[in-house]
């Protein structure tokens, strides 16, 4: 009978080794199911959602989000490592799984006997010694060096989707971070818009340099197609609008009505001749310039006809994150009233079209003279496969994204996991202590053992043999997932980014020392009203 | 949802209550491979000419007589995750390309079948999807080599003729050759100078009684309602278009008459009168005889419509009117003014008649002329109609397809059985775990000749080894015969079954993938069934649900 059944009887706990049993069996679980997604030859796991929905996915981090996981302790691995996703992008299974790993390894160590204390203890000191060798390999990387990006982004990629959607996903991403890129400025990634396109297949995907909408001109005599276009971004209301009091007309006759009528509209109209006005006079009779009006706010049919009839194509109602790319990619300033238009703040695209998939209408913006702001165009032929390489394409921006900001790369392929447990076994620990710096030496292996077993190789070969490698000279050493033999990282270029790594070892080693440290789990609550 | 101490160990625990999780071979693997085989069983049997027709009801107790798979996997609401991605494959078919879907259906299920075979044989579902690959690429690097017709000329009826023929002919045989004829004609005759074939072009409308041999083409458009006006005639009909009720104009803001005298009561009625006479006059003497509008027309202005002799249409949907605007060459007035002389149509008959029972408005532009045709189908059941209308989709589609691309492949199986044929050695070539896999693609490729003998009640066996002995002497135009009293096999040149390039490419790689992506998933996990009310009382017994 424990204390707080005296208190509260209607309370739930575990104590003790009970409590702990459950943490580690919480941990060892979500890792055994999270282990087959890891690294490039992992497979796919399907979700069902309660509407029906279908997401095939290997993303750690998706899964995490959408597998409603109720166990308290694993739902706090899953917190743990979701929220380092959002930190730096990637690397959710890999924390998962030494979590795990970690937990795994000092369920043995405690059953001998040996106080969770001394443990952690270990575990603090692995942890520095993780960041010392981290350093020591870090390469710096020049992050103009399209060559260095690619083989990032693709190393990041390729354990997301199929080979050769990520070689192509990588160029785009690569080819996308290059075009805002500027020189000591922080990267913006929300300038990288991302649209999705149920069409084809997943390999007709594209970088657009300019921008991509999800709706096109209502007008069906507007022009689908123009090239050498002047754009004005505007938020000027172009339909009617009742006014804010209560107002009415009064009128005895037929003609006074009509009057009342016409200078109703009037004061729309006037707005849209002075669009038309700016038309004119940038794109006079006979050259091969057009215009095109893109309005945050509404165009009434009214409005849209007078546009059509002078050849302009209208847009109405877009995105308001829209508009803000708009100015970027295009050029020009975003107008909010008609009153001050002037040929400077348009801005300019080299052809806008319009394209239309069934019921769907997409109008491209694209041949920009300097885009700050580009449209990855998504295609796929479902939407789960859309949403895959959405998270993907997500996961390989941030890569790119960490590298400018740390300036310095890792290798790939398990190389730094292989030399740190080597560099742990090394160690010189005079405590206790040094059991939980072997524990965490024998633990960091447990990604490098997944992603060779989920290739098909025999880990313990794979492992035994690069670690015979690694031992000779200073030389990195990965492993070579496609004939289960050692490789040069930096010659395949495969490369994992600094903050991912950093993050792994901390949040991993902070969540397991947490949850070794509890002793008693317990729910004081109304347990008896409902659920 | 409040957190619990859990009791129990394992994954499942650790999930909310009600979701499902299913891991390793045998549960998901072979799970699904048992789903998308038994669901493509029961569409195997509507595939190809002699296909039978299936009788779907669906939540809506809405009964559907069809061999269209589209339209059953549509009907069905496929709830095993699995085949769910099989029916996503087929329906980007549909899109993509307009026909084929049950091709992707019967390829991906066969492909999954095969892989259950490699699996048990040792191989992992990675290098199965390796291999599948490397046959897919391999067979989209053949099917080129295959091409053995082109369409030279679209604009030519009777070589679009057999394209559209043999797509029909698996969905209405006996009806393929006055079908066809029909959808040629309708999508020849409105085929746009430059810019792409659009299939909502070709208008369908479905009128109850008589037979299939009454339908006909109208270039123009038809629709199933009556006139406003007591004019229901019209040649040589100027048209002009309105989005607006035609009727006195309201304004935005709301109006009140003010009145303070009998007089002023009287003047303001006959104003108002006076002025919608001038309106619409205006209308008469910019010469426009036939007023189209989207928007409800008042009794006042009928009665001036009807006293000026002209006739008026009233159209509830935009996109009917914008489809009168493209007929007839005509542009939209989002107000009632007087239109100018470039914005009126021209139709040579506009004039209501009566079909059965059915009154209908047939605007006729001249023959060559309309970018919008009509096919009017008449039979005796709304189910029989509704059938022929998807056979006129399909035939429409294969049109636009060849519009695009007029490459063309031997039908009837011919291609299919040559692919496996070359798949096949190719396998042998190999060196690797993959020729396994390669060898079972190309033995997925051959189901679809079982399947046209099982439907026509042949032997497939027999049929399979004569056309491989024919193919091997290089007759490679050598495909399955339906028809009763022959040895099964028939040169498809002869009898000009074609099937598109474009179509059997674009289905190869969807079912492919569909496959690839089945296999490769180890693990599902399943949420509670959103709560809600049941849809559909009668439960449809899905094959696939277990």
């Amino acid at each position: 009978m424990a204390a707080i059944n005296i208190l509260n009887p209607k309370a739930e706990f575990a104590r003790a080794a009970q409590a702990l049993s459950i943490n580690i069996s919480a941990a060892r679980g979500i890792s055994e199911v999270m282990k087959s997604n890891l690294g490039p030859k992992g497979t796919m796991k399907m979700l069902v959602s309660g509407a029906g929905d279908i997401k095939v996915t290997k993303d750690g981090n998706v899964l995490l989000h959408e597998m409603q996981i109720q166990h308290p302790t694993a739902s706090l691995i899953a917190k743990a490592s979701t929220a380092h996703d959002d930190i730096v992008g990637d690397g959710t299974t890999s924390i998962v799984l030494l979590i795990g790993e970690i937990m795994k390894q000092a369920d043995g160590l405690i059953g001998e006997g040996v106080h969770p204390r001394v443990i952690t203890d270990g575990l603090e000191i692995a942890r520095e010694e993780a960041m010392k060798v981290l350093d020591l390999m870090a390469t710096p990387a020049d992050c103009t060096d399209r060559e260095v990006l690619i083989n990032l982004a693709r190393t990041s990629l390729r354990t997301k989707v199929h080979r050769k959607l990520a070689d192509l996903l990588a160029d785009i991403c690569v080819d996308a971070v290059q075009c805002i890129y500027e020189n000591g400025k922080p990267l913006d990634l929300h300038m990288i818009e991302m649209m999705e396109m149920q069409h084809r297949n997943e390999l007709q995907s594209t970088l657009v340099k300019g921008l991509v909408m999800d709706h096109g001109g209502r007008h069906p005599d507007m022009p689908k197609s123009l090239t050498n276009c002047y754009i004005l971004t505007c938020n000027v209301s172009l339909e009617f609008e009742k006014t804010e009091v209560n107002s009415g007309f009064f009128y005895s006759t037929a003609e006074a009505r009509e009057k009342l009528l016409a200078s109703e509209r009037e004061f729309i109209e006037q707005r849209v001749r002075k669009i038309i006005a700016l038309k004119k006079e940038v794109c006079p009779a006979g050259s091969d310039k057009n215009f095109v009006v893109i309005n945050q706010k509404g165009i009434d049919p009214l409005s849209l006809d007078l546009l059509s009839k002078e050849g302009i194509l209208g847009l109405r109602r877009a995105k308001r994150r829209n508009m803000e790319r708009l100015s970027l990619a295009c050029g020009g300033t975003a107008m909010n009233s008609v009153d001050d238009l002037t040929p400077e703040c348009l801005g300019y695209a080299g052809s806008v079209y319009e394209h239309v998939i069934g019921e769907d209408k997409f109008t491209f913006v694209e041949e920009c003279r300097n885009p700050k702001s580009v449209t990855m165009l998504l295609k796929g032929p479902t939407k789960h496969s859309m949403a895959q390489m959405k998270d993907a394409v997500r996961d390989g921006l941030r890569s790119l994204f960490n590298v400018c900001q740390d300036g310095v790369l890792v290798p790939g392929a398990g190389a730094y996991e292989l030399a740190l447990s080597k560099s742990l076994e090394n160690l010189q620990v005079q405590s206790r202590s040094v059991l939980g710096v072997k524990l965490f030496a024998r633990a960091i292996l447990i990604i490098p053992k997944v992603l060779v077993t989920n290739a098909g190789h025999d880990a313990h070969d794979v492992i035994l043999k690069s670690m015979q490698c690694n031992g000779q000279g200073d030389t990195v050493v990965g492993l070579d997932l496609d004939t289960g033999d050692t490789l040069l990282p930096s010659a395949a270029g495969i490369f994992d980014n600094y903050s991912v790594k950093k993050q792994i070892i901390d949040a991993s080693i902070v969540v397991a020392s947490n949850l070794l440290l509890c002793d008693e789990i317990m729910r004081a609550g109304l347990s008896s009203l409902k659920g | 949802m409040a957190l619990h101490v859990p009791k129990a160990p394992g994954f499942a625990s650790m999930l909310k209550d009600g979701s499902r999780h299913f891991s390793g071979m045998e549960e998901s693997v072979y799970r699904n491979i048992k789903a998308c085989k038994e669901f493509a069983e029961s569409l195997k049997s509507a595939y190809g000419p002699c296909g039978m027709n299936k009788m779907v009801i669906n939540h809506l107790e809405k009964l559907f007589v069809t061999n269209d798979a589209a339209t059953i996997m549509q009907e069905l609401d496929v709830e095993h995750p699995a085949a769910k991605i099989m029916v996503m494959a087929s329906q980007m078919q549909e899109q993509e390309v307009g026909d084929g879907t049950n091709f992707v259906i019967i390829f991906c299920a066969a492909l999954l079948e095969a892989a259950g075979d490699l699996l048990q044989m040792g191989l992992t579902p990675s290098e199965i999807v390796g291999g599948y690959e490397m046959a897919l690429d391999k067979a989209l690097e053949i099917l080129p080599t295959l091409v053995f017709d082109e369409i030279k000329d679209y604009r030519n009826e009777a070589e679009v003729l057999k394209v559209v023929r043999s797509a029909v002919m698996s969905k209405q045989l006996g009806n393929e050759d006055n079908l066809a004829k029909l959808i040629t004609k309708a999508c020849v005759s409105i085929l746009p100078e430059n810019t792409a074939f659009n299939v909502d072009n070709v208008r369908v409308c479905k009128i109850l009684g008589s037979g299939l041999g009454n339908s006909e083409v109208v270039h123009g458009l038809v629709f199933k309602r009556n006139v406003e006006s007591t004019i229901i005639k019209k040649n040589k009909a100027k048209i002009a278009v309105f989005s607006c009720p035609i009727d006195i104009a309201q304004t935005e803001t709301k109006g009140t008459v003010l009145i303070k005298s009998a007089k002023e009561l009287k003047n303001f009625s006959a104003g108002e009168e006076t002025l919608l006479e001038n309106q619409i006059k205006d209308i008469v003497d910019a010469g426009v005889n036939v007023v189209v509008s989207g928007g409800k027309i008042g009794d006042m202005a009928m009665h001036f419509l009807n006293k000026y002799d002209i006739m008026a249409v009233r159209l509830l949907s935009k996109f009917d009117l914008r489809r009168v605007c493209k007929a007839t060459n005509s542009s939209v007035y989002p107000k009632l003014e007087k239109p100018s002389v470039e914005d009126l149509g021209y139709a040579d008959d506009v004039y209501v008649d009566e079909v059965g029972d059915t009154a209908i408005v047939v605007f006729r532009v001249g023959t060559n002329e309309s970018r919008i045709s009509t096919i009017v189908l008449r039979g005796a059941t709304d189910n029989y109609l509704d059938d022929l209308e998807r056979a006129v989709n399909d035939g429409v589609n294969a049109f636009k397809a060849v519009t695009r691309d007029q490459k063309l492949l031997p039908g009837a199986g011919a291609v299919e059985l040559e692919l496996a044929r070359q798949i096949s050695s190719y396998g042998d070539t190999l060196p690797g775990l993959e020729q396994y896999s390669v060898k079972k693609y190309a033995s997925a490729l051959e189901s679809f000749i079982k399947v046209f003998s099982d439907n026509s009640g042949m032997k497939a066996s027999e049929v399979l080894a004569k056309l491989y002995a024919l193919h091997h002497e290089g007759k490679t135009t050598y495909g399955f015969n339906i028809e009763d009293g022959s040895d099964g096999t028939v040169d498809v040149k002869d009898i000009g079954i074609v099937d598109i390039y474009l179509g059997k490419q674009w289905a190869i790689q969807y079912a492919t993938n569909a496959a690839s992506t089945i296999l490769q998933v180890d693990q599902i996990i399943m949420a509670k069934r959103a709560g809600g009310p049941k849809a559909r009382p009668v439960k449809g017994n899905d094959a696939d649900d277990d």
